[in-house]
């Protein structure tokens, strides 16, 4: 089984390789029949690649511990779910992933876009390029296909991966890394065939959301794995690894955002090239940070040679679409100027710099220890202070431009029309602040601006709803919810945005109101002892044990009351894994929909002889927004992202042979 | 000719940014050293973040007012020398004798005494599977 895996590698590889050579000729030399070769080259990889994926799968699903990675990565008494989840949790098996990804996205945008031939004939080399980087790295460099001797039984899995969350959080997140790759390709696609119009950015609107969309939900996925499992009581810590992850969904979210000017108003057309391979760039580079070791984090990725392959194909890939921009340049310039410094343009520029600045001062920090040691020769690192620092500084303002931008009109705005349309977010922005502050919430000044701003949005939001549901039943008639659903049917990308905007604010209130206004307390207890925090009284009660699949289960049963009644039962613990021979912290939380917040507690210490309880508890009000956010968010993703016919028809008009010139 | 007002938004822009960087990283730090136990003597003054791997079981209690004491070696260089640690707080799940760990605190009198609740240790994710001992 491992030599047809190796096999398929192989024949990957020659195809891939075949796809970028033919291609490259084929679109130099303008050879419509090598074209079609090399697509069909490119398509036909996928294929082999599936068949490299499902040999690792099989012997994941047998146990087949003749496969290294397979010994290495899991073990008998692990959960066929877990097993199969394994393919994503070693470092062959993900670059298996990610190539079996790009393949897949590749076939399949090459299949869509088959007609644009000018724009993909160039394509098909730029995503073979990429796919053969990272298949001769499977193929020669780090192979899931190694075989010894078989062990009787495997290492096993980790504990901390052993959650449901493995299952979705990490092919979510290669999904959206992976996904840049097309909008790239297209971007350098469209620079070498010099058709530098509005067409590439058309043709992968919907490839960048959805990257975009997965990143995003990979991420909160990934933030609530940590929150459920770490047993730390958070769900971001500015880890550099998380960081990899950060900054090519706000470059991304920075392109979705300045295509739209270049869409309305042909602007910034070197602008969105240069963020269309930062965010490019960015996800090799978060993939570089985690193969290399030449950061501290805390997720220990071993010490491989892949960091310096990675390293020279982000050169490459930087020095590629640096230069491929720069040769264009005269292809790129502009007729159209910004008209003024108030205008829908200019505030979805302001939007950009500061996504840039955010992601860029992210970036800084995560290569500050790389940069100190060189200079200084002394590794320092920044932490959150710095992290927050920034996220206030670019973020608030940010949070306060989703407001704003969506209500002001292209091209200018006059004041006057300005103070018409913001009367009633300022007004509701004013109000709660004040609000907040008389309740005696003003502690904390970012968590009251986030507030003051959140209202701002969230009126304008409202606002919009409103105004285009009063307008489209003046004009059909009908309920208010059938307006509603035929305004948002025949707006998706515009209301499908605002929902999204929704979402993100959801998480902004979310982060702030656990952040800024949580409560930490820690007491070691004995059986029939309590404690009191925030309203509540937690009464420890006893230990139990209990045998699981894989682990065993120590919990202490801790009852809840506020006000004398008696809320919940919680079971925070720890579990041991025996195969693995660690041991895991195991949360319990209760849900309270009073402050849409958590009662978190954490068995930080548990002694069995003694029965002894060092107990951890924490009220995050308002943290359970930010999970829901997620929900929304995949919900305005998927409103904006939707097929719209009346759309379709006016793009191929637009772009239809001929119409350029007339 | 007018000449548009965006190159001149990103300008400032960018300006405003290394501003705030430069008064940052003046003003309100530049980061924490992280340093291995041989470097301590070089930083007697000022908290740092300690990277190390423990040596030998612990001991005491994390949440007692003696708190936790344990050793911390060299990961690269010279691995014999080592510190010992005396730490309060939580002790994360995968601590012990072998793992690599960063702490934050300071040296006092030889014994670098940490922040209460800054151990953490390398999380062995993926990429580095267990290995079965023999």
């Amino acid at each position: 089984m491992a030599a047809l895996g190796r096999a398929a590698l192989l024949l990957s590889f020659g195809l891939v390789l075949y796809a970028l050579v033919a291609g490259t000729l084929a679109a130099w030399q303008r050879r419509r029949r090598l074209a079609l070769s090399a697509q069909n080259a490119l398509i036909a990889a996928f294929g082999s690649t599936v068949v490299a994926a499902l040999v690792l799968w099989s012997a994941l699903a047998r146990s087949d511990f003749s496969f290294t990675y397979v010994a290495e990565h899991t073990s008998r008494a692990l959960p066929l779910g877990y097993r199969l989840a394994a393919l994503w949790s070693g470092q062959e098996g993900s670059l298996l992933l990610w190539l079996l990804i790009l393949t897949g996205y590749s076939a399949l945008a090459v299949w869509l876009n088959r007609r644009t031939r000018d724009l993909v004939v160039w394509v098909v080399p730029v995503l073979a390029g990429v796919a053969s980087f990272f298949v001769f790295m499977l193929c020669f460099i780090s192979s899931p296909f190694r075989t010894a001797a078989a062990p009787g039984d495997g290492a096993g899995m980790v504990p901390s991966l052993q959650n449901p969350y493995m299952l979705a959080h990490p092919p979510l997140l290669y999904l959206g890394y992976v996904g840049l790759s097309i909008p790239f390709a297209f971007a350098m696609g469209a620079l070498l065939s010099r058709r530098t119009d509005e067409r590439w950015i058309v043709v992968t609107r919907r490839w960048t959301l959805a990257a975009w969309t997965f990143l995003g939900v990979g991420q909160l996925l990934g933030s609530h794995w940590a929150y459920v499992e770490i047993g730390w009581g958070g769900y971001y810590a500015w880890d550099p690894v998380e960081n990899a992850a950060l900054m090519p969904w706000l470059a991304a979210t920075a392109f979705l955002h300045s295509v739209m000017i270049q869409e309305k108003r042909g602007m910034l057309k070197v602008w969105n090239m240069v963020l269309v391979a930062l965010a490019f760039c960015l996800s090799i580079f978060g993939t570089f940070l985690t193969r290399s070791g030449v950061i501290n984090s805390i997720h220990s990725f071993s010490q491989s040679p892949l960091g310096g392959w990675f390293l020279g194909f982000i050169v490459v890939c930087v020095i590629f679409s640096v230069g491929l921009i720069y040769l264009r340049l005269p292809l790129l310039r502009t007729k159209t100027k910004l008209e003024s410094l108030v205008s829908r343009e200019a505030t979805f520029l302001y939007n950009n710099l500061l996504l840039v600045a955010l992601c860029l001062t992210i970036l800084w920090g995560v290569v500050y220890p790389l940069l100190t040691q060189a200079v200084t020769g002394e590794t320092r690192s920044v932490s959150k202070p710095y992290y927050n620092f920034f996220l206030h500084s670019f973020g608030l303002p940010l949070l306060l431009l989703m407001g704003i931008g969506p209500l002001v009109a292209w091209r200018r705005a006059s004041l006057r029309a300005l103070g018409k349309t913001f009367v009633v977010p300022a007004v509701a922005a004013v109000v709660t602040g004040s609000v907040l502050i008389a309740l005696g919430y003003g502690s904390s000044t970012p968590g009251l601006l986030a507030y003051t701003f959140g209202a701002f949005v969230a009126a304008s939001i409202v606002l919009e709803f409103v105004r285009g549901t009063r307008a489209r039943r003046a004009l059909s008639g009908g309920s208010w919810p059938a307006a509603l659903a035929e305004l948002v049917g025949r707006n998706r990308r515009r209301y499908g945005g605002y929902l999204v905007h929704a979402s993100i604010l959801m998480l902004a209130i979310g982060i702030a109101g656990s952040s800024a206004y949580q409560t930490v307390r820690e007491r070691g207890l004995h059986p029939g002892q309590s404690m009191n925090v925030a309203g509540y009284v937690l009464t420890y009660q006893r230990l139990e044990q209990r045998q699981e699949s894989n682990a065993v289960a120590t919990r202490a049963v801790v009852d809840v009351s506020r006000g004398g009644s008696h809320v919940t039962t919680l079971h925070p613990g720890k579990n041991w894994y025996p195969v693995e021979q660690m041991p895991s912290n195991e949360v319990s939380i209760y849900h309270d929909p009073r402050n849409i917040g958590d009662l978190f507690t954490i068995a930080d210490q548990i002694d069995a002889k003694s029965h002894t309880l060092f107990l951890k508890v924490l009220v995050k009000p308002l943290v359970n927004l930010i999970w829901a956010a997620g929900f929304l968010f995949v919900f305005g993703a998927l409103v904006a992202m939707w097929p719209d016919a009346v759309e379709q028809r006016r793009l191929a008009e637009r772009y239809a042979p001929g119409a350029a010139a007339a | 000719m007018r000449r548009s007002p965006a190159r001149l938004v990103i300008a400032l822009s960018v300006a405003a940014v290394l501003a705030v960087f430069i008064l940052y990283t003046s003003v309100a730090g530049a980061g924490t050293p992280q340093i291995q136990p041989s470097d301590l003597a070089r930083h007697q003054a000022g908290d740092v973040m300690l990277v190390g791997r423990v040596v030998g079981a612990a001991t005491g209690d994390a949440h007692a007012s003696g708190g936790l004491h344990f050793v911390l070696r060299n990961v690269q260089g010279d691995k014999s020398v080592t510190v010992p640690v005396s730490y309060s707080g939580t002790v994360p799940d995968l601590f012990r004798a072998g793992r690599e760990v960063v702490v934050e605190g300071s040296l006092h009198n030889g014994t670098f005494v940490a922040k209460p609740g800054s151990l953490s240790t390398k999380c062995p994710s993926k990429y580095a599977p267990a290995k079965k001992s023999t």
